[in-house]
């Protein structure tokens, strides 16, 4: 099976379970096994986002919009409402049209679910009441967001894990960089923690994700699944 | 004691020569391209480059040059021209396997008609570009951008790379994560930089009615300032430091003042208040100089 059958089955049934010869696939394609590691995260940030915070900022939506408008993955916004409307995608839903949104699916998938935590910090905090006092600090952990942190993390170093093969100067400066971005966050939660009514503290949180996934996005279209 | 020290010397030079050798095998031989490419008024020129050196300058010739050297003898350079559209585009040859940053290296020298528009693609190296008045844009990694001269609007997205930016005109966005800004002499109206752990320094004019958004989360942002520039300034430190020179008069223009918090902040205008000016960090130290 080649990538792009893979990608049309997967258009047909995000959640089903995969036939032998995607399955076979999965085992040797990386670019496909992320592809399909970002959407399921994407799912289930979606579903356990959706019960913790209905209701994102619309400036979430509009940094989400103009990100994949940049990336060229949607062209006007959605006649219907607010739900993304993908070139492509006339007659299906959104998530399905991200498919053939394919090669650099990737990264929007990650571009979208690092704005969905930076949104999840965001939002949650734009709805706390009115004494910080009365929600604690755990807002930060809040279980939408358990596990997308490391599966990201996951994501990231085996896609720069990639570059070792290639270019080590290259590799050797994402992980630099990807350290003090790690970093950055850590400061920025810890100091969102400490002010929790301080909309600074919470700017540069919010600051440091992106700069999170942009990074993750500079390392899939660095990585060698594009030059393959 | 001579004899000891004669042979120390022969043994180095042995060892140097052997090192040289090894170095150097037979099938490492620099391999150059040269193409030349007739335009007409404002060509674009695409370089994706993975790693080298890039220099680029304007000549009055509707003509671009490319030149290039490598000694990777699976590196590929190809080159394409739609009309006014050129592009050059380095490649592996092959499946990505362990090689060695020479084997990756190419070098250009790229001379293009001065108002030229610029799209560069590269991780490692460095990139310098003269005297083009072009828009331009520089996506890297680790390499280094020196703009010297150049006017239009430069578009920089950097992770760990550099921008030394002297004599530069028009309007200017970039953003790295630890790479460091030097706006020297600048003649920009408008500007935003952000970078996450790099260092800022603006030492030049704002122009009246100019932008200038600078933001960093550690490091240091300095701006330079001269008794005759007009600016509103707003600076920001959350956990660092605030240094101001300039003689504040409070902001005539309405400028809120930053709401009561931890921050540290500074807001005022220096004369008329022209141009604006925001500066903020996280941890870093913000100064606000007088030009010497």
């Amino acid at each position: 099976m080649h990538c792009q059958h893979f990608e049309e089955m997967l258009a047909q049934q995000p959640d089903g379970p995969l036939p032998l010869a995607a399955a076979d696939h999965l085992d040797t394609c990386l670019r496909c096994r992320l592809l399909r590691e970002d959407l399921q995260a994407i799912g289930i940030a979606a579903r356990e986002w959706g019960r913790e915070e209905p209701t994102p900022p619309p400036r979430v939506w509009a940094a989400i919009q103009i990100q994949l408008q940049a990336e060229g993955l949607i062209a006007e916004p959605s006649p219907h409402g607010r739900g993304l409307y993908l070139q492509p995608a006339a007659n299906r839903g959104w998530f399905a049209g991200w498919l053939t949104a394919a090669p650099r699916l990737e990264l929007a998938g990650a571009y979208l679910l690092l704005l969905l935590i930076a949104a999840g910090l965001a939002g949650y905090r734009t709805s706390l009441p009115a004494n910080p006092l009365d929600r604690p600090s755990a807002a930060i952990s809040a279980p939408a967001l358990d596990g997308l942190g490391p599966a990201l993390d996951g994501n990231m170093q085996r896609v720069v894990a990639s570059f070792s093969e290639y270019d080590g100067s290259v590799a050797r400066s994402l992980r630099r960089n990807l350290g003090i971005v790690d970093n950055l966050i850590a400061v920025c939660e810890k100091s969102v923690r400490e002010h929790p009514g301080d909309p600074l503290a919470r700017e540069y949180l919010y600051g440091a994700y992106q700069q999170k996934a942009d990074l993750l996005a500079v390392a899939m279209d660095r990585s060698t699944l594009e030059i393959k | 004691m001579n004899i000891r020290k004669q042979f120390l010397s022969a043994s180095a030079a042995a060892g140097a020569l052997t090192m040289l050798l090894l170095a150097s095998p037979a099938g490492a031989q620099t391999r150059r391209v040269e193409k030349n490419f007739k335009v007409d008024g404002k060509p674009v020129v695409i370089l994706h480059n993975p790693s080298g050196r890039i220099h680029v300058k304007a000549w009055d010739r509707n003509e671009v040059v490319i030149v290039g050297q490598y000694t990777g003898s699976r590196l590929l350079v190809e080159t394409e021209q739609a009309d006014n559209r050129v592009e050059v585009v380095t490649r592996v040859a092959g499946p990505p396997s362990p090689s060695s940053p020479a084997d990756l290296r190419a070098d250009f020298e790229i001379t293009v008609p001065t108002e030229a528009e610029l799209q560069v693609r590269t991780d490692s190296g460095s990139v310098t570009v003269e005297s083009v008045h072009g828009d331009m844009s520089f996506d890297t990694v680790a390499a280094d951008l020196a703009l010297q001269d150049v006017e239009g609007y430069l578009v920089i997205k950097s992770v760990g790379g550099s921008l030394v930016c002297t004599r530069c005109a028009g309007r200017l966005d970039a953003t790295s994560i630890s790479g460091s800004f030097q706006l020297l002499q600048p003649l920009l109206h408008h500007v935003r930089l952000q970078t996450s752990s790099g260092n800022i320094l603006f030492d030049g004019s704002f122009l009246s009615r100019g932008i200038y958004v600078m933001r960093n989360y550690s490091g240091t942002i300095e701006v330079r300032f001269s008794n005759q520039d007009s600016f509103d300034v707003r600076a920001t430190s959350l956990y660092g430091l605030v240094i101001n020179q300039a003689p504040l008069v409070p902001d005539a223009h309405g400028t809120p003042a930053p709401p009561p918090g931890m921050a540290r902040s500074l807001v005022g205008s220096v004369n008329q208040g022209l141009a604006r000016v925001e500066l903020s960090s996280f941890n870093g130290t913000i100064k606000i100089s007088k030009r010497e």
